[in-house]
């Protein structure tokens, strides 16, 4: 091994990935050359003190900061429960919202000028498995949110 | 209520932050807040924006944590969520920041002073003067211990532009230990 390979090598060297038949060649040539010994010295020197960085610590208040981050990112995020609790909410308040609106579609097309509107006859045996639906449907929805809730966040 | 010691496994840290226990991912902090907090201060030579790279990324692992799913370390996991934080701010602004003692020390003065500098000193200044890239290379490399393949995948590039990068920035740092100590000093200094 010349000069020129050894100086090519050198950072192989040191952080020993040079294949063991270029690694006797080096430490051959190295005996020999004042040079390349030079080189070698300058590069442990190198390698040794990147290897060997110190971990530098943060401030002390670092890790209750972000704690308290994550503590208001869970104020502000909608919980999983309030989400089940919609469902059965507004399937309700959308049956309890029927009448008046129904009474109001009246009102307004009973007005002579403004447009016709019609509101299909609705009996009381279809609108009772209707809410009934909407209910079953909620549970369901309830039902499905609970187990995803326990599994998610919940578990031992 | 759950009680956590320092060995506690990560595995079971990890798995129990990813259901939101808050406890858990505590402990995950204390355990990576100094890596974290060092490499976003090797990339970004602030401490102050060191400090806001490190809670941003623990707070980004803490939202990601649900769909982390083991594939590769926690660690690597980390350091990829920190790297790309402190690579989007270094590319947001690029205030002029004065390097301080932590970084290394100002080294120009006349050659007898150097005798006594350590030559680790004026080393971590130099890599702090490095190309972006070069530094960012090298401490994930020697800091992280991250193979080169590791660091290909986290940056994006080609394994042969990682391996360039990380050689060149040593030959670099070779270069300017030299011209800025001279060899008589470091001899002396080295083989004292």
């Amino acid at each position: 091994m010349n000069c020129d390979e050894v100086r090519r090598s050198v950072q192989d060297y040191v952080t020993r990935e040079l294949a063991p038949d270029d690694r006797r060649r080096f430490d051959a040539h190295l005996v020999e050359c004042a040079e390349c010994q030079r080189e070698l010295a300058l590069m442990t020197a190198v390698v040794s003190t990147l290897d060997h960085q110190p971990v530098l610590e943060p401030s002390a208040d670092f890790s209750s900061r972000v704690l308290g981050s994550l503590s208001r990112q869970r104020e502000f995020a909608p919980s999983p429960w309030w989400s089940l609790a919609l469902a059965p909410l507004l399937a309700g308040a959308a049956w309890l919202a029927r009448g008046p609106v129904e009474r109001a579609l009246e009102t307004i097309s009973s007005r002579p000028g403004l447009i016709h509107l019609s509101v299909p006859a609705v009996s009381l045996q279809q609108a009772g498995i209707a809410a009934g639906a909407i209910v079953v449907l909620g549970l369901l929805v309830a039902a499905g949110g609970a187990v995803f809730c326990w599994q998610t966040y919940l578990r031992d | 209520m759950f009680e956590y010691v320092e060995s506690a496994p990560e595995e079971a840290l990890v798995s129990r932050s990813a259901r939101g226990d808050e406890q858990a991912f505590g402990v995950l902090v204390e355990r990576y807040k100094g890596m974290l907090y060092s490499m976003a201060y090797r990339l970004m030579k602030d401490r102050g924006r060191a400090e806001d790279a490190a809670q941003e990324s623990f707070i980004k692992a803490w939202a990601a944590l649900p769909g982390f799913k083991g594939e590769s370390k926690f660690s690597s996991w980390m350091y990829r969520i920190c790297y790309n934080t402190c690579i989007s701010e270094l590319r947001k602004k690029r205030p002029e920041v004065e390097l301080d003692e932590a970084m290394g020390v100002g080294v120009e003065g006349p050659a007898e002073e150097f005798r006594n500098r350590d030559i680790q000193a004026v080393i971590h200044d130099e890599v702090s003067r490095l190309p972006d890239d070069y530094r960012a290379a090298l401490t994930l490399f020697h800091f992280n211990g991250l193979s080169y393949d590791e660091i290909a995948r986290l940056a994006h590039k080609p394994m042969g532009t990682v391996k360039a990068q990380i050689h060149r920035g040593r030959a670099l740092l070779k270069a300017r230990l030299l011209e800025r100590v001279g060899w008589d000093n470091l001899k002396e200094v080295m083989w004292q």
